[in-house]
């Protein structure tokens, strides 16, 4: 009925001639369709039969629902894990002979099998370009299941039931002909377990190769999504670009193809447990949220601690260094979840356009600020966890006289009315002691020290968010020893999440696997928020890329890093809180 | 009430294994002045400060095991080796939902009043640097008047303003006055049906009825247990071409374990009635006739909108305990259309199989172990208010029973 009274719109692809570009992160333009008289800003003609009453409309409702009778959603699901459960489709993952594929796209994707989260019609398309058969590979998974397995023993039945669900091609990303070969297999796979036309690809390929894909993608026609169903997901894997300008292209290039609606865009961060407690930490909790201000904030602390180095990943890691590989996203993310402004609502795109205020609020990395406010390090030789460790450049695949950055800190500041004059340190580093990952938000001092004589300053109070491996929230403070005197010192109170023990928490991979087959993109990364990201990481890279060589290695294996970086914050009067 | 009878002693508190709880302090008292002396107590005893440097900032930092606070836990349990299992599972989840926890077993009714307080601490460290986690257990046996008025003993123990879970082991807590005073102080009532003599089904239409006079949460591990079945038969239903038979149930069969046809020993008929309710209360219908014994099992019928939905609870021989699930059977129908979904399960996993006209469409099997108590009282305590399915559940159950349970 409300059809025929108001003509629908129809969006148009982004990239369509004629259509004005919009920039990414904003909505999608909408046009009136053809049969709608475009030139006169009246409405269109009111059918004869449109209800003109309330009561008409009423009955008219009424009567459209009882003509119905087909629910639309589960009604046993109520009360269950998954109130909706993805809708049936296939997962074309590309490069699923890779690395990535092996550790964490096939445990997430066989957890989410065993536990019953996914649907029964769900195909996993594997495409790579080494010659193997499907027996193969499925034995390369299980394989990979009994090393990345967040629980084992394997479960052989739910596992022989998934392994039949995993098919592979052979797919060269630039031969055209292996992506017309693509659509037809895709056809076949739709009709022969009922997928009905959804696919979600996964882009677990190097980085190089998403736009190439994309395209491709594009050319065949496999980016339509149709009308009676048939969604077209695509997930990118970090890093999505290497600098700005690279990011914007990338997103040019995958804009052309499919709508932002339709990307997903990962950093495994926001998947992890605490992360999204972070959310409900600040904003599910009424006494933190006044006090969450440049007024009572001295600074804020961000540190993501790797005591691996590079493992096998060297020639990756040349050209990302920790710039890219982690204060692009991590380390930003982080600050962006700590620092933005409620949203209006818990969907992706409120919290998102939040997170990317905050970006747009960091004080421009200026050459000047860069050489002052950033510091970067590369690992040495030393001990970590007991056992010596080489230096960066004696790593497999690394350049003996590599300059790329193993460690990176970085002052930064967020020009807005809530964090004025607030710095936020951020650091992470590869082959530092020990691996952990945590928020520190410093409270000021007391405005007048009431205990001088108190054979201990208690220390301002510190709230400190563990993201791993102790999840956890400490609040420190301070409190009166027992005694005659007043002797005051700090104490800690401590909320640890449940021990590893009991808890079965989901792996972030399991977690963005499973929103994006839901259609929920809170927990991605827009384009506009990525390039935001570079906007502050450019400047950095683009800073040192002109300078002279830097003074490598500048750290020991199995220290928090250079010097330097310890004299960025003791330059203002503070210190690293040593985790 | 009488002078304390020892005085307490500490375990000096040594950390076990990471995330394994250890006795760290035990103490007696026989009032409850001195109950509140031991535990205040407990929190000033040097063995329960650690000096050290917890941040690895150079100060050293006083870390007491800290007492935790998420609410306060009353088990309600008539005999001492039940207190004990109890305690067992509680003081496995002192990590996870750490709690103060009162175990209380009424002793000698008739006899004078008296009452003897156990104190105990248990801390756990879930790793090396992270500071203890402490959790009091307090267990206490009153004799005489005292175990009638259960709530004065246990008002004064409570943690000020903290929900209070009251986990009563074993049979239901109605309609004694002894219930009925500790039910006057406890936000959510965790039972286990399953667990009750008889059918259970006399028990159950009680807890209905006390669900609608109180506001109080009902957490049954009969119910819960089930929720891996409910998770296989909405599957059932989730392909979009088997969504609209869900609107369209003709019978619903489900087969419980016996161990002998004698008769003599009624089985546990609570869980096989929980699964016809919830389906019934989720898919709309309403009971047309009540559940009555038949020649083999029980009958019942429900009504989805003019149609009649027979019912049959039957019993099978197995070894598994009596009273439980092996199948439940749904049929549904679209004009000519029928569909038979047919779900069972095991130890560890549970399988779907629905064949529409006959053809088989859905073959399934997944994961899904069967949980302990501890598992179980995890999710309960997780759980915050009452869960809408759960109370419409156990209302639907009380309706299929009727006033004269079979």
């Amino acid at each position: 009925m409300t059809e025929t009274a108001t003509p629908r719109r129809r969006r148009v692809p982004r990239g369509t001639p004629g259509t004005p570009e919009t920039k990414p992160g904003e909505p999608e333009p909408e046009v009136a369709p053809e049969s709608a008289p475009d030139k006169t800003p009246h409405p269109a003609p009111r059918p004869k039969d449109a209800p003109r009453t309330m009561r008409e409309l009423r009955l008219a409702r009424a009567a459209g629902r009882k003509r119905s009778a087909r629910p639309k959603v589960n009604p046993l699901r109520m009360g269950l894990r998954l109130e909706r459960v993805p809708d049936p489709s296939v997962l074309v993952l590309f490069g699923a002979t890779g690395d990535l594929a092996h550790r964490k796209v096939v445990p997430a994707l066989y957890h989410l099998w065993r536990s019953n989260l996914l649907p029964h019609e769900f195909v996993v398309l594997c495409l790579g370009r080494r010659p193997y058969s499907p027996e193969t590979l499925r034995a390369e998974y299980r394989a990979s299941l009994e090393k990345y397995s967040r629980v084992l023993p394997i479960d052989e039945t739910a596992w022989r039931s998934f392994a039949r669900r995993i098919f592979y091609e052979r797919l060269d990303f630039g031969d055209p002909a292996g992506f017309d070969q693509l659509v037809t297999r895709l056809e076949h796979l739709d009709l022969e377990h009922g997928t009905e036309g959804n696919h979600l690809y996964y882009l677990a390929t190097q980085p190089s190769a998403f736009a190439e894909i994309v395209a491709q993608l594009g050319r065949v026609g496999l980016d339509h999504e149709r009308h009676e169903g048939g969604w077209r997901r695509v997930i990118i894997e970090k890093p999505f670009g290497h600098d700005l300008q690279s990011a914007i292209r990338l997103n040019r290039e995958v804009g052309k193809v499919f709508r932002e609606s339709q990307v997903y865009r990962i950093d495994h961060y926001l998947g992890k447990e605490t992360v999204r407690n972070l959310l409900v930490f600040r904003f599910g909790n009424g006494i933190f949220e006044p006090i969450w201000n440049r007024r009572h904030i001295d600074h804020v602390q961000i540190t993501v601690a790797e005591s691996i180095g590079v493992e096998n990943r060297g020639s990756f890691y040349e050209e990302t260094g920790a710039s890219r590989d982690f204060l692009q996203n991590h380390l930003l993310q982080l600050m962006s979840l700590v620092a933005m402004e409620p949203p209006a609502t818990f969907e992706a795109n409120p919290l998102r356009d939040e997170k990317v205020k905050v970006m747009r609020a960091v004080s421009e990395m200026t050459p000047e600020r860069v050489q002052a406010d950033v510091v970067r390090g590369q690992y040495g030789s030393g001990w970590v966890e007991g056992k010596p460790v080489v230096g960066y450049r004696e790593e497999p695949e690394v350049d003996p006289e590599s300059e790329t950055e193993t460690f990176i800190a970085a002052r930064l500041e967020i020009d807005d009315w809530r964090w004025g004059g607030v710095p936020f340190y951020l650091r992470s580093g590869k082959r530092l002691p020990k691996r952990a990952t945590e928020i520190a938000v410093q409270f000021k001092d007391v405005p007048h020290r009431l205990f001088r004589d108190a054979s201990a300053e208690p220390e301002p109070n510190l709230l400190a968010m563990r993201i791993q491996p102790d999840e956890g929230i400490m609040l420190r403070f301070a409190a009166k020893v027992p005694g005659l005197g007043i002797d005051v010192r700090s104490v800690s109170m401590d909320f640890t999440y449940g021990s590893a023990f009991t808890v079965d928490s989901p792996d972030a991979y399991e977690t963005l696997i499973l929103d994006t087959l839901l259609g929920d993109a809170s927990l991605f990364t827009r384009a506009d928020e990525v390039e935001a990201a570079w906007s502050i990481v450019t400047p950095i890279i683009d800073t040192w890329a002109n300078e002279g060589p830097p003074d490598f290695p500048n750290y020991e294996a199995g220290s928090w890093g250079p010097e330097a970086a310890h004299a960025l914050v003791a330059r203002d009067d503070r210190k690293w809180r040593r985790i | 009430m009488t002078a304390d009878l020892e005085q307490p002693r500490s375990v000096t508190f040594m950390p076990g294994e990471e995330g394994r709880p250890v006795l760290a302090w035990r103490s007696r008292a026989s009032s409850i002045e001195g109950i509140q002396t031991e535990l205040a107590r407990i929190w000033a005893h040097p063995t329960m400060q650690r000096d050290i440097d917890l941040d690895h900032d150079g100060v050293i930092d006083r870390q007491i095991g800290a007492r935790t606070s998420v609410m306060n836990l009353v088990v309600v349990a008539r005999r001492p080796e039940t207190g004990e299992r109890c305690a067992a599972t509680i003081h496995a989840l002192t990590g996870r939902h750490p709690s103060r926890t009162l175990i209380v077993t009424p002793a000698d009714p008739d006899g004078p009043s008296w009452f003897d307080a156990n104190i105990q601490a248990h801390c756990m460290v879930a790793s090396e640097t992270a500071p203890a986690t402490c959790a009091e257990t307090i267990y206490l046996t009153c004799g005489g008047e005292s175990g009638r008025h259960l709530e004065a003993i246990i008002a004064p123990l409570l943690i000020h303003d903290l929900p209070v879970t009251l986990w009563w082991p074993d049979e239901p807590p109605l309609p004694t006055h002894v219930s009925a005073s500790a039910l006057e102080v406890c936000d959510r009532l965790v039972i286990d049906g399953s667990s009750w003599h008889g059918t259970g089904l006399t028990q159950l239409r009680r807890m209905a009825a006390f669900q609608q006079r109180r506001p109080v949460a009902i957490s049954d591990f009969a119910l819960i247990r089930q929720s891996r079945w409910r998770e296989a038969i909405a599957s059932v239903f989730d392909r979009p071409d088997v969504l609209p038979f869900v609107s369209h149930v003709r019978a619903i069969t489900v087969t419980y374990a016996e161990h002998d046809d004698s008769g003599i020993e009624a089985p546990n008929l609570v869980k096989p009635v929980y699964h016809v309710a919830w389906l019934a209360s989720r898919l709309g219908m309403r009971v047309s006739r009540r559940l009555a014994p038949e020649s083999a099992g029980f009958s019942a019928a429900l009504r989805n909108g003019r149609v009649e939905v027979p019912v049959t609870i039957r019993p099978m021989q197995s070894e598994l305990p009596a009273g439980t699930t092996l199948r439940v059977e749904i049929q549904a129908a679209i004009q000519r259309s029928v569909l038979r979904a047919d779900i069972t399960a095991e130890q560890e996993a549970v399988h779907a199989r629905v064949w529409l006209d006959d053809e088989r469409i859905l073959e399934r099997g997944f994961s899904a172990l069967r949980r302990t108590d501890l598992d179980l009282l995890a999710e309960v305590i997780e759980t915050g208010g009452r869960d809408p399915v759960a109370v419409e559940t156990l209302a639907m159950a009380a309706a299929i029973i009727g006033e004269a349970p079979p």
